[in-house]
């Protein structure tokens, strides 16, 4: 239903070796959910997992990168969290309690969330295993807020005051309303960091400030090479987590990643989500009998921001003609992950199962799009006045990786046969980041797009003028206020209605080209039990309710 | 002990036989007594021939996609196999040799232009222009290439160009010490001093008998050098700055789609690396077998061509 | 006499020294797209990023910069890394032995492989031996490393699933496993170096071997053995002691490749992230560190030669 907002940068996108195009169908295919209450769970065991990229520190209040993000999830815990377990289909983020045992909400703008009691910190100093109050959850959102340089700032922009009306419980006042204000405060962005820590430490980017109230301690870190966490023995749900310990090796090479895991050190497919690359599969599978597997999307896609007021992009027929001619279907044969599978993408990615709008619901011309037809395109650059096509530059990176590469190759070729030649600006990584993303390009800029964990994001950052991200400098009244207005829908299915209604029209005025995305296929041993893969970086959550059956 | 005695002996052959075939007999000699380095002159015979006949070589054209043959292992149709874009490698392949003998041939000319010019200048003129040149090449000789190339290339964006002026500025330096030393032994002949006590001008001098005495050590340098300049290109491929598509490169498949494709489609990356290897191999037989020919040094008093 | 050519060696070195921090200083301020504009990344608001840097000390004039950092260095302060906010020093202590060990094995083995075949190649010069010998050795140089290193790792999982051990072991864990997980990087890092090393021992002792007095050693009826090792190897090892300087040097910048694939946390790996991450203080710090070493190097490699070779001492 509501979806936690975290989200990737573009750098880890870097690291992930690019083009985990995501969201496709509805987990067809391999599906393999396990009835979750039928075993008891085993207690004991250590789960070895692996993650491409080191952190490069770990205040989760500095930073975005799933580098960080993804190892506090294993020792910190926010207010409300996602559901994890084998029985939560991936691509949905149900809701439930994390510290916070209930919530109310006596108006639209203002949240009362109750803590659990005898909730602790980790024993280790300076905070020493004390009890969780309500202190904490006002100054970690009060940091949040106001510390310079905090990028994910913008999750909570609505926020106004922060009360600790006693021990256990926190009044949060927003200065208007956002509907999204419970998925914020579950994304894997807003941990519930400790005072003492900050104080002691300056800052929280040291690993001896890694301290939180989640499932798990952070023994050991040793940069790029592993990470090793041990069991909370304070932590607020009896019984959890089943495991005695995770140990995460950080590994950047895919290959070498691969190897280890077909000799049998890791319990779960080695690439980002638990994902094994289709490609890969057909040797994986002889040597790994009894492999539980699941298809899913990965969560990210490819976008093309387009100039609007630059000629000859002013013209709409012009913008539907790119996207006729953009032939995602083969995108999706030549990546490594996908091998075929996969589903378009409307504003929305696709593996926002609850909120992305299927392609059949789009209005007729917004479904035409995504029919790959380079006649089609032709006739409609005729009738904008250009019958021999056009010339266009397109400015990228290849920081991505070879897979985003053969993307963008396939999508030229595309867009060749429509007649329209793209010159192709290749930009070194860093200097793409600082330019290109943020809209300094000439006609055509691409990338793989959003990474947020949150729907929300995808709209409000890309089409609301004045927003940094709005790289094709959308300003339609129409679809500003569409935007505003769904933030302050608080019913789910009238909300639903309004994002279709976005999409839609986004689909009609083509304000971006949308890559397909990718559907991976994420493996893991099958002595690992009640474990469910799903988008976002919350490993730390899926990973507690699974348990170790050897 | 024998054997090295015999090593000193020329074959003896008629002096009209020379006048007329001269070339052709000194070729044929060449591959008798140097077989490695003739082999090796053959391989980069084939990869010249690849480069130039490349449209009529290829089968397809590199970029293009050929429906329904995604990932096809090699056949009649397709020689080395199609990759997973669809497209033919043994076009790609063909074409990515173009592009490496591009890339090295110019990359090894400006660098032996600047090398030379350092080099050659450096040493004739001594003192302390020389110095402060050493200084220099020093410094830069010391960096880890990494760094260098990296920032050349954040700089001035990826491209084949932008490659091939950061490689050519790192081959110059390491070259130019070379030559260096090359012009100074050079220069310890008597007749440069002869011709300077004659009064010629410096650049009649260098030209007219520093360059000649030089050019077999600076020969040299450029074929070894072509063989480094295609690993270097694979070598940064893997690092993500090699060249970019959709011009095919060897080095890019091998460390792309290749590595990704390893054991799916063994044979996306089997060929650009055999290719690779090929190449360089040749120019390190080829140039070895230069050296052994070229080198005045071998070629002393003590005796005619050592082997 | 060797004293002073040693002290004369190191005046020399302190310019290159010089020009290569201010190399080392500005080149990656070229580069465009600065630190904390890659920290923020896309969530930037415009105000932050001034804030950031000007905490960071980023918007200083670059010769303000230039010398502050001069000055630093020359304290022993190699500054902070603007992402970790950890000391440089720190960063690189963590990484310098793994490379070193690395490094230093590699240029074993090229000079193990390399000085042997070489002899072997030039004593029995255009034979059968000497042919088998070069191909083997030209071949290893010419797989690109990194495919090399795919290919002992990723085939045997295919085929057997085993692989090498991967996962770093550190050496207080575990010194003999420490030691051994180098074995196979470093010999395929300095297969190359092996090969020049081998080539032009091959060379020079070619030409020795066809001076004068080798042939009057020969007269005078020695044996083999003798003659090659006693009389000519010293003196045709001398050039190949220079290269072997070189050869380090490009060993130490192959070593990223093969960081990354064997997973050693080493100094190259660790710099190619900082260049992508624009952290000034640490491309610096490595940089200098690097050239510094190197330039010690060739310090040693001088003084080898001077050892080896009295003229160079007179001159």
């Amino acid at each position: 239903m509501d979806q936690p907002a975290s989200s990737l940068t573009r750098r880890d996108m870097l690291k992930l070796g690019g083009a985990a195009l995501a969201a496709g169908t509805t987990g067809a295919g391999l599906l393999a959910a396990q009835p979750a209450a039928a075993q008891t769970p085993k207690r004991g065991g250590t789960f070895r997992l692996r993650l491409a990229v080191s952190p490069v520190h770990f205040d989760p209040q500095q930073t975005v990168a799933f580098s960080t993000m993804v190892p506090l999830s294993f020792s910190h815990s926010r207010l409300v969290k996602v559901k994890a377990g084998s029985s939560v289909k991936p691509g949905t983020t149900p809701l439930e309690p994390d510290l916070a045992e209930s919530w109310t909400q006596p108006n639209d703008t203002t949240y009362v969330f109750k803590l659990r009691r005898g909730a602790r910190w980790h024993p280790k100093p300076p905070v020493n295993g004390r009890e969780v109050t309500a202190e904490d959850v006002k100054y970690t959102y009060e940091r949040f807020l106001t510390l310079p340089g905090n990028p994910n700032r913008g999750l909570l922009e609505q926020v106004d005051k922060i009360e600790a009306v006693d021990k256990y419980t926190v009044k949060f006042t927003l200065k208007e309303p956002f509907a999204w204000f419970l998925d914020a405060l579950a994304s894997t962005s807003t941990w519930i960091i400790a005072k003492e820590a900050v104080e002691q430490y300056g800052d929280l980017k040291r690993p001896e400030a890694c301290i939180g109230t989640g499932p798990w301690m952070l023994e050991r870190y040793e940069p790029n090479v592993r990470f090793t966490w041990v069991r909370n023995p304070n932590y607020f749900l009896p019984g959890l987590p089943h495991a005695d310990g995770v140990d995460i090796a950080l590994e950047t090479d895919p290959s070498t990643a691969l190897a280890v895991w077909l000799a049998g050190r890791y319990d779960f497919a080695p690439e980002y989500g638990m994902v094994v690359r289709r490609s890969d599969l057909d040797a994986v599978k002889p040597r790994k009998p009894g492999l539980q597997m699941q298809d899913y999307i990965v969560g990210f896609g490819g976008i093309t921001w387009i100039k609007l007021e630059q000629e000859p992009f002013k013209d709409v027929r012009v913008r539907r003609a790119l996207a006729i001619a953009t032939n995602w279907k083969e995108v999706l044969e030549t990546n490594a992950w996908s091998q075929g599978h996969g589903a378009p993408n409307p504003a929305i990615p696709a593996a926002f199962r609850d909120w992305s709008i299927p392609i059949d619901q789009l209005p007729a011309e917004g479904r035409r799009l995504y029919e790959h037809d380079p006649r089609e395109a032709k006739r409609l650059l005729a009738e904008a006045g250009y019958p021999s096509g056009f010339k266009t530059t397109l400015e990228t990176t290849a920081g991505y990786g070879p897979d985003w590469m053969d993307a963008v190759q396939v999508t030229l070729a595309g867009w060749k046969k429509a007649g329209i030649e793209a010159d192709l600006k290749l930009k070194e990584y860093g200097a793409f980041v600082s330019t290109t993303l943020f809209g300094k390009f000439d006609k055509m800029g691409g990338g793989l797009f959003g990474l947020w964990a949150d729907p929300e994001s995808y709209l409000y950052r890309y089409f609301m003028p004045g927003q940094p991200l709005n790289a094709s400098g959308v300003n339609d009244p129409k679809l500003t206020e569409m935007i505003r207005l769904q933030r302050r829908t608080f019913s789910a299915a009238k909300r639903r209605e309004i994002v279709y209604d976005i999409q839609r029209y986004v689909a009609q005025h083509v304000y971006g080209l949308y890559g397909p995305s990718v559907s991976a296929v994420a493996a893991w041993e099958p002595y690992v039990k009640n474990f469910g893969p799903n988008i976002g970086h919350d490993y730390g959550g899926r990973l507690m309710v699974a348990w170790l059956d050897r | 002990m024998a054997k090295y005695a015999d090593a000193y002996v020329l074959p003896e052959v008629p002096r009209e036989i020379w006048g007329l075939g001269g070339r052709t007999r000194a070729l044929l000699l060449f591959c008798r007594r140097k077989p490695l380095g003739a082999i090796g002159g053959a391989i980069v015979a084939v990869m010249l021939l690849m480069a130039l006949g490349a449209p009529w070589i290829a089968r397809y054209d590199f970029d293009a996609s050929i429906p329904g043959a995604r990932m096809k292992a090699p056949s009649p149709q397709f020689w080395m196999g199609t990759d997973n874009l669809s497209r033919d490698v043994w076009s790609r392949v063909v074409y990515g040799a173009r592009v490496s003998v591009t890339v090295g041939f110019v990359t090894i000319a400006l660098a032996t232009l600047v090398a030379s010019v350092v080099g050659v200048s450096s040493a004739y003129l001594g003192g302390v222009y020389d110095m402060a040149v050493q200084r220099v090449v020093d410094a830069w000789m010391s960096f880890p290439y990494l760094m260098i190339i990296l920032s050349l290339l954040a700089v001035l964006g990826p491209g084949v160009l932008n490659l091939i002026l950061s490689l050519s500025i790192l081959v110059a330096a390491q070259s130019a010490r070379v030559i260096r030393s090359a012009t100074l032994s050079v220069m310890q002949n008597p007749y440069i001093e002869s011709a300077r006590a004659l009064g010629g001008g410096h650049l009649r001098i260098i030209v007219r008998y520093v360059l000649p005495n030089v050019t077999a050590t600076i020969l040299i340098l450029a074929t070894i050098g072509l063989g480094g300049v295609i690993l270097a290109e694979s070598s940064l491929s893997f690092l993500g700055l090699g060249v970019p598509p959709p011009q095919p490169s060897w080095g890019a498949m091998l460390a792309g789609s290749g590595r990704s494709y390893m054991q799916r489609a063994p044979w996306m990356a089997f060929w650009p690396g055999a290719a690779i290897s090929l190449a360089v191999f040749g120019f390190n037989m080829l140039g070895d077998a230069l050296r052994d020919v070229l080198d005045p040094r071998l070629r002393g008093t003590s005796g005619r061509l050592a082997g | 006499m060797l004293r002073r050519y040693l002290l004369k060696r190191l005046v020399v070195a302190i310019p290159s020294l010089l020009i290569a921090s201010l190399i080392v200083f500005t080149l990656p301020r070229l580069l465009p797209g600065d630190a904390v504009q890659l920290m923020l990344e896309e969530k930037a608001y415009a105000k932050d990023l001034d804030e950031l840097r000007h905490k960071l000390g980023l918007d200083r004039p670059i010769y303000v910069q230039y010398f502050a950092w001069l000055g630093q260095v020359v304290r022993g302060d190699l500054g902070e890394s603007l992402w970790t906010r950890r000391t440089v020093a720190e960063e690189l202590a963590a990484r310098l032995p793994v490379t070193l060990l690395l490094g230093g094995m590699a240029a074993a083995f090229a000079v193990i492989i390399g000085i042997p075949i070489g002899v072997l190649s030039a004593v029995r010069a255009d034979t059968l031996r000497d042919y088998v010998a070069r191909s083997a050795a030209i071949l290893g140089l010419s797989v690109p490393g990194f495919w090399l290193a795919t290919l002992v790792i990723i085939l045997p999982a295919l085929w057997w699933g085993w692989t090498p051990h991967l996962g770093f072991t550190e050496f207080s864990k575990n010194p003999t496993a420490h030691v051994l997980q180098f074995i196979l990087p470093s010999l395929i890092l300095g297969i190359a170096s092996g090969a020049s090393i081998m080539r032009l021992t091959r060379a020079m002792l070619l030409e020795v071997l066809r001076q004068d007095y080798v042939r009057t050693a020969w007269a005078k009826g020695l044996r083999e053995r003798a003659v090659v090792l006693k009389h000519s190897l010293k003196n045709a090892v001398i050039p190949v002691v220079t290269v072997f300087g070189i050869q380090v040097a490009q060993i130490f910048s192959a070593t990223v490749i093969i960081e990354s694939i064997f997973q050693l946390p080493g100094m190259g790996r660790f710099l190619f992230d900082a260049i992508l991450q624009r952290d000034y203080p640490v491309i610096q710090g490595i940089n200098l560190l690097v050239v510094s070493i190197i330039v010690l190097l060739n310090l040693l490699v001088d003084l080898t030669y001077a050892v080896l070779d009295p003229r160079i001492r007179y001159s």
